[in-house]
């Protein structure tokens, strides 16, 4: 059992939730492992915080939560794969101004615990979707 | 920076195994082929950038977040999803 520290708050962990992203997130690529920590209080809203560097800290959320029947790609695509989406937020400081990206979702293989960020070329999913218009 | 020339038809080879072959040039416009091992990604540049610079405001956004913010997303996201199953 190891521990991370999220925002002054230290939070235990296993080894086998370690998620590795092979070439880290896009344009970072020191972000290549992280846990993902379900935040109680405020779902469904999660942590995704590096285990390697302090500032590798983002929320994320799974899409499906907030835009019913987002399909990043055909499902037949993935047929068998146990995948788990999630999609980057970006909190404002005015709240009501909070932004989804769901043009480049992250996805994960449960069972491996590979994960890599995707870009989509379907631009119906923006980068910067707003969270209030649902 | 390398600077190379090339004709349509003919290609350049970066490392062992990533290929990029000329397919054609109209005007200003050049259409390349790129054939990279499964685990290399290729993104335009102007996207990459762009999803870079997204990565990064997301990060910093959190060192500045205040609990109320994250309780009022939540609840509005919860409280969605129940008008959404009524």
């Amino acid at each position: 059992m190891s521990v991370i520290n999220i925002k002054g708050k230290d939070v235990p962990y296993n080894e086998e939730e370690i998620i590795t992203f092979s070439e880290g997130l896009i344009g970072m690529p020191e972000m290549r492992r992280a846990v993902l920590v379900p935040m109680d209080e405020f779902q469904p809203f999660c942590w995704l915080a590096s285990i390697e560097s302090e500032t590798g800290r983002f929320i994320v959320v799974d899409p499906n939560e907030i835009f019913a029947g987002y399909e990043p790609f055909p499902a037949e695509q993935v047929a068998g794969a146990d995948l788990q989406t999630l999609a980057i937020v970006k909190i404002s400081s005015e709240w009501d101004k909070t932004t989804v990206n769901l043009r480049a979702p992250l996805v994960i293989n449960k069972e491996t615990h590979i994960g890599a960020q995707l870009i989509l070329s379907d631009s119906k999913y923006q980068f910067a979707e707003s969270l209030m218009q649902n | 920076m390398l600077v190379l020339s090339r004709r349509t038809g003919q290609k350049i080879v970066i490392g062992n195994e990533v290929v990029v072959d000329v397919l054609g040039i109209s005007g200003d416009g050049v259409k390349l082929g790129i054939s990279a091992p499964g685990e290399t990604s290729v993104h335009r540049y102007e996207v990459f950038t762009e999803i870079q610079a997204a990565n990064r405001a997301a990060e910093v956004a959190v060192d500045d977040i205040e609990n109320a913010a994250l309780g009022n997303l939540s609840q509005m996201v919860r409280k969605n999803k129940d008008n959404e199953a009524i």
